[in-house]
């Protein structure tokens, strides 16, 4: 995948004490609004910050991924009125920052950028995206549910950041991988830091490395499912999914929308809206009439593995899994597509 | 940034009805600028707009040749479309487009063009007859094959006659009501198939109608020796956007709004699902 916003060579390394971390965020977010992961009940959730006490670092994943705030869940994309016509009122976009993003996120992005700012580039999306700057964090612990090092995707994040923290016990080495991050590294007064830093890092990911327990073997993937698209295990997860959708609503890569039309009381003006849809669920490809492209649940699930793991490929040019493991733990039925390709290797 | 999901005003400058529950809709657009400067391939379609109903993907019926305004050929089955039946002479609706690739134009110059149709599938075609039918000289045999439920379901039946001045023009209904004349063939559209004059040969078929319809149609050529890349179909699927962004048209890979709505038959076989009776996988 090409960088997008990145400068190909690094342009400069510092150091960060922990302890100037709070000073840090709180000078950002004079200039913007900072995005991070809070903590929610038992679980996290990323969210504007109030102050940088609010910020949980130590976060394992999210229930919502990050592109909440670049493909919102509901977006209002003009309102209309009878005698005005159309009226595009569009606040000004603020300055943001994503703060503590891990690998999987950031490359998610990198996908909902190619999705949505290639052919017919989406405005609401681009216009959030040029405001938004990614300050990236390495992963120091792997989740029960992430699969990242088997999609490429991590733990290691290597693009699409504008600046990467990587935690080295007291003190985050940072990383610069945008002109935008090497301004905002020049406007705090880090600490340049030496090269051999980068060598202290790659220990740090190594230890991470090692603790991976879910996998997904790739090689090979697109040629075992285009083989695999009667096998048996489609119609026994036909009958454990509740199509439900959860599975997509916390998918980084998924971008389906619908759009409703919604009329004020006084039925003279209204807005028309666009909200996250799902494959998964059974009106999403019902015509007029009431035909519908996919009645049956297993063709819903097979849209989503095949769309997830075989389909992106053509369309964007990229995976479409970043391994962020939130579809298996949103899973009622604890449904693991991990498990339904190691049972289509015979394994 | 343009913004590809805002319509443009268009009025409704003319009202036509085709049947008892399907309309042709002329249209031009507000602004005299947008209207000079749209324009559209045969098989390509709008999204179409009512305020507060929504919108929906709608193929565009008329000659491209024709700048001043562009028809829709309606019939009134969904939420939009029925709402768009309350609508007269001088109303306002959104449209944006034209979307999709369109029927192949440039491959049928010199060639045979066999056109098949059911119900309200002729309507995307029309504008392939008419372009045929002014540049007669540039084509060879030309047919068209189009069935319905019942004579009452037919589209366009003042331009049969006038079509058939210069091509081959098949008829065929489902039932025949009783008390009804009618002097054409009686049976679905594949009954055509048997006594046309097309033959496989420097023929492309282009095709439009139900899905059903349109399986048994390629099921039919294809065992008369139609190659799958001599057969183009028009899909139809929901759409909410009509730019690859919503992602609901997708059938595999593809995205019926960029990549269709016609698609060569042989570019379907590629597909996983089944499609139109297609292997498969």
């Amino acid at each position: 995948m090409a960088m997008a916003r990145s400068v190909g060579t690094l342009a400069s390394l510092a150091l960060l004490p922990k302890t100037d971390l709070k000073g840090l965020v709180e000078r950002l977010m004079g200039e913007f609004t900072v995005v991070g992961p809070v903590p929610k009940g038992k679980e996290y959730v990323f969210s504007p910050i109030q102050s940088a006490g609010d910020l949980a670092l130590d976060y394992g994943t999210t229930i919502l991924p990050p592109k909440k705030v670049l493909h919102q869940p509901f977006e209002v994309l003009f309102s209309f009125h009878e005698t005005e016509g159309i009226c595009e009122a569009r606040e000004p976009e603020r300055k943001q920052i994503l703060f503590g993003l891990h690998a999987c996120d950031v490359y998610a992005i990198q996908i909902l950028d190619r999705a949505y700012t290639l052919e017919y580039p989406d405005p609401y999306y681009g216009i959030k995206r040029q405001n938004t700057l990614i300050i990236g964090l390495n992963c120091h612990q792997v989740g029960p549910t992430c699969f990242c090092q088997s999609m490429g995707t991590g733990p290691g994040m290597r693009q699409g950041y504008d600046l990467l923290l990587t935690d080295l016990g007291d003190q985050y080495l940072v990383e610069v991988g945008s002109s935008s991050g090497e301004a905002l590294a020049a406007a705090l007064q880090l600490f340049p830091a030496p090269r051999v830093m980068l060598v202290e890092k790659e220990k740090r990911l190594d230890e991470v490395r090692r603790k991976f327990h879910k996998r997904l073997q790739t090689t090979g993937l697109h040629e075992l499912l285009e083989d695999n698209f009667r096998h048996p295990v489609w119609e026994q997860l036909m009958h454990q999914c509740l199509a439900c959708g959860s599975c997509t609503m916390v998918c980084p890569t998924c971008f389906c929308y619908n759009v409703v039309d919604k009329l004020d009381l006084g039925l003279k003006s209204g807005k028309r809206q666009r909200e996250w849809d799902s494959c998964m669920l059974l009106e999403y490809a019902q015509v007029a009439l009431g035909h519908n492209f996919r009645k049956d649940r297993d063709a819903r699930i097979k849209q989503r593995v095949y769309h997830k793991l075989v389909y992106y490929e053509p369309q964007f040019s990229t995976i479409g899994c970043v391994g962020c493991g939130r579809c298996i733990s949103a899973c009622v039925k604890k449904i693991d597509f991990t498990e339904t390709i190691a049972i289509l290797r015979g394994e | 940034m343009i913004n590809p999901f805002q319509p443009e005003l268009a009025r409704i400058v003319d009202i036509k009805k085709e049947t008892y529950d399907t309309t042709t809709y002329t249209f031009a657009f507000a602004k005299p600028t947008v209207q000079a400067e749209f324009g559209f391939l045969p098989g390509q379609f709008n999204m179409i707009t009512l305020f507060g109903i929504g919108e929906a993907p709608i193929s565009i019926s008329s000659d491209p040749d024709e700048r001043d305004t562009f028809q829709h050929t309606i019939r009134h089955v969904g939420n939009l479309t029925n709402a768009l039946n309350r609508l007269q002479i001088g109303d306002t609706v959104g449209i944006r487009g034209a979307y999709g690739t369109g029927w192949p134009m440039d491959l049928l110059t010199g060639k045979n063009v066999l056109i098949i149709a059911g119900g309200i599938g002729l309507a995307p075609l029309r504008p392939v007859i008419t372009q045929i039918f002014q540049r007669r000289e540039d084509f060879d045999r030309v047919e068209v094959l189009y069935g319905a439920r019942s004579p009452g379901d037919m589209l366009f039946t003042d331009q049969y006659e006038i079509w058939a001045q210069r091509l081959g023009v098949k008829l065929t209904v489902d039932v025949v009501p009783r008390g009804e004349q009618w002097l054409h063939q009686v049976g679905v559209v594949t009954k055509l198939l048997a006594v046309m004059d097309s033959v496989p040969e420097n023929t492309v078929a282009l095709t439009c109608g139900p899905e059903i319809m349109m399986k048994f149609v390629v099921r039919d050529l294809l065992s008369m020796g139609f190659e799958p890349e001599q057969i183009y179909v028009s899909l139809e699927r929901r759409m909410s956007c009509g730019v690859k962004k919503c992602g609901k048209c997708q059938i595999g890979p593809k995205f019926t709004c960029r990549d269709g709505p016609v698609f060569a038959y042989a570019e379907l076989l590629t597909l996983p699902e089944l499609e139109l009776g297609g292997v498969g996988r």
